[in-house]
């Protein structure tokens, strides 16, 4: 309606003040954003987890690696006020296991997507944008890694890794391998972007006025793309945690790391008697990938230009 | 009364390379524009109009290809500019106005930024000044509240003031020359009338040569000075405005003109040019109207018609044009 008014002189001048700037894309998307509610429980839950993993030594009753169980005999002891998620095979104390967790899994999330993620968007970029013979070697590339049994490989290499060095690097070289071997998917959807945006007219245009390559790809592509690469690193956080918590479950992962996935691992050998040990962290793993997911297609909802209501 | 040429196309030949084979889209064009006119390129879809403007700027998109030619801009030939040299001339020396202004703006920046941008890019300026200069060329084109206005984003601009945003980007930098590849195609009516308007005006404040590309000859008609008509990517005839709706001495022409709506209400019947523009991997020998045309003979198969000057300042590629008599569907008002 108020694009309407400012088509006319006379009314025009009323508006002025209330706008001095014009509307962005990106206060579209946010008005958009705010009305979605399946969005708005997504950022809901991402941020309590970022809230327990920045103040996890105030929220967590214990310190990190405290055993309180061990010397009182409460090991495996079910939920109960004093251990609000019940203790574990050696008395350590679930819920300040499961508040620790949350700091490595945003690490291994945040850190895996923004490897995979740069690799995707350079990529991505390059192939679509120069094409040719650039594009053809970089899409065959990507054909190898999009073949290759993702986790499988990941698992060998961590293996590898772990018999050369025995400390392996830790929790860091699995987010190294996790971002190494997953940008392959997110790089085509990229390229195939680029590929719509460099056809418009308005790249045509700005080589018009003279605007260099390079100019036209950070400056015209990029923009137009990034809405796009928000959305699939919001999504490639989400796999990346899940990716860790399997390699944790299956034995492969940084055992001296606090993750939710060492403590399913270690929860799996008494499942039925202790249920809470593995109960818990699977259900804040669940939560937060689910929290990352519903953001995600949130902010695609909110950012696709083409979804204009 | 021969003025300084600006830019002069000599034989120009863009090809594209397809899996089909080799389109021929602009074959052998030869035209010039004068300092200060405006020319009128006018033909079909398809007949080599736009691809003949992206030549000059040398940015035909991939497969195309400048196989041959000379494309001489204030007696330089562009085709042996480097890749950066050119840049300098886009947008600095040469404007373009493309034809969708819906999709030529950048939607993610507003008008303002991709007006400085350009403004940037060819001058030496700060950012104030450049964001003053901006304002003062959305006065130019008659944009009301320029201060206002130049802060929106391409969608909150109509179709009209959208095309007008990318008249002021293509004038940023005073060029001397400006391309509009059919700057009015995608605006109604009235508003093809305001921006043409405004362009003739702006040509002639700042003493720029202009090239308009149009399939309609009524757009042409109030703004060009003179005409080039191409068909299937060669040139059928160019001459003075004046010459071309009244005199016109190739078939083609005049068939362009009898399919002009408004001329055609007069005679109370619209007619149109019968069969389509011929495929242009293998484009019919000799001239390449002669399936289509009216006044076709054997030999019009056999030969390609050489661009001559068939009386001063008119020039006809037709074989028969002296012995076929052409009656202008406006009347012959050579003395008007």
């Amino acid at each position: 309606m108020k694009r309407k008014k400012s088509a006319r002189p006379k009314l025009q001048v009323q508006n002025e003040k209330t706008r001095s700037k014009g509307v962005s894309q990106w206060n579209i998307a946010w008005r958009r954003f705010k009305k979605n509610r399946a969005a708005l429980v997504g950022a809901l839950i991402v941020g309590f987890v970022i809230f327990l993993a920045v103040f996890d030594a105030l929220v967590a009753p214990f310190p990190p690696n405290a055993t309180p169980g061990f010397y009182t005999g409460e090991t495996r002891s079910p939920p109960s006020l004093k251990y609000l998620f019940g203790t574990d095979y050696i008395g350590k104390d679930v819920f300040s296991q499961v508040v620790y967790g949350a700091r490595s899994a945003l690490f291994v999330g945040f850190a895996s997507a923004a490897i995979a993620m740069s690799l995707a968007v350079l990529v991505g970029l390059i192939s679509g944008y120069y094409g040719g013979i650039i594009d053809n070697i970089l899409m065959r590339i990507t054909e190898i890694f999009l073949v290759i049994p993702f986790l499988l490989i990941l698992l060998v290499f961590l293996k590898v890794i772990t018999s050369i060095s025995p400390s392996g690097g830790g929790l860091s070289m699995v987010v190294l391998m996790i971002g190494l071997f997953s940008w392959a998917a997110d790089a085509r959807i990229i390229r195939g972007e680029v590929l719509r945006v460099k056809s418009s007219q308005f790249i045509e245009a700005s080589k018009a006025l003279g605007a260099s390559k390079t100019r036209i790809v950070f400056r015209h592509v990029f923009p137009n793309v990034l809405h796009i690469i928000i959305v699939l690193t919001t999504l490639m956080i989400a796999t990346a945690i899940l990716v860790e918590a399997a390699i944790s479950f299956l034995g492969f992962g940084d055992a001296a790391a606090i993750t939710w996935g060492q403590q399913l691992q270690k929860a799996n050998e008494a499942v039925k008697e202790a249920w809470w040990e593995g109960v818990f962290p699977g259900l804040f793993i669940t939560l937060l990938v689910l929290g990352f997911s519903l953001l995600g297609n949130g902010l695609r909802d909110a950012l696709d230009p083409r979804l204009r209501e | 009364m021969m003025t300084k040429e600006i830019l002069k196309i000599e034989n120009l030949k863009t090809y594209f390379d397809t899996w089909a084979g080799m389109v021929k889209a602009v074959d052998g064009v030869s035209l010039d524009v004068r300092e200060g006119e405006t020319l009128g390129l006018v033909g079909e879809s398809g007949s080599g109009k736009s691809v003949t403007a992206l030549s000059i700027l040398r940015i035909v998109p991939r497969p195309g290809k400048i196989i041959d030619g000379r494309i001489l801009y204030k007696g330089e030939n562009l085709l042996e500019k480097t890749e950066k040299e050119l840049q300098e001339i886009r947008g600095g020396q040469i404007g373009y106005i493309f034809q969708d202004p819906a999709t030529s703006l950048n939607p993610v920046f507003s008008v303002a930024d991709q007006l400085i941008e350009v403004i940037r890019r060819h001058q030496n300026v700060t950012k104030k000044e450049a964001l003053e200069k901006a304002i003062e060329l959305f006065r130019l084109v008659e944009i009301p509240d320029p201060e206002i206005k130049i802060w929106s984003y391409p969608h909150q601009l109509s179709g009209g003031m959208k095309q007008r945003m990318a008249v002021a980007r293509a004038l940023s930098c005073q060029p001397s020359l400006l391309l509009a590849d059919e700057p009015t195609t995608n605006l109604d009516v009235t508003i093809q009338a305001q921006i043409l308007k405004l362009m003739k005006n702006l040509k002639d404040k700042l003493g720029m040569s202009m090239i308009l590309i149009t399939h309609d000859m009524g757009v042409v008609a109030g703004v060009a000075d003179r005409i080039t008509v191409l068909y299937a990517g060669r040139v059928c005839e160019t001459a003075d405005t004046k010459t071309i709706f009244y005199n016109p001495r190739h078939p083609y022409t005049k068939a362009l003109l009898t399919a002009v709506p408004s001329l055609a209400l007069k005679k109370g019947k619209l007619e149109v040019i019968p069969g389509n523009i011929p495929n242009l991997i293998e484009p019919p020998s000799g001239c390449r109207f002669h399936p289509r045309c009216e006044y076709a003979k054997p030999k019009c198969a056999k030969k390609i018609p050489p661009l001559i000057e068939i009386e001063p300042e008119h020039y006809v590629a037709c074989i028969r044009a002296s012995e076929i008599e052409i009656k202008s569907p406006l009347g012959a008002k050579a003395n008007e």
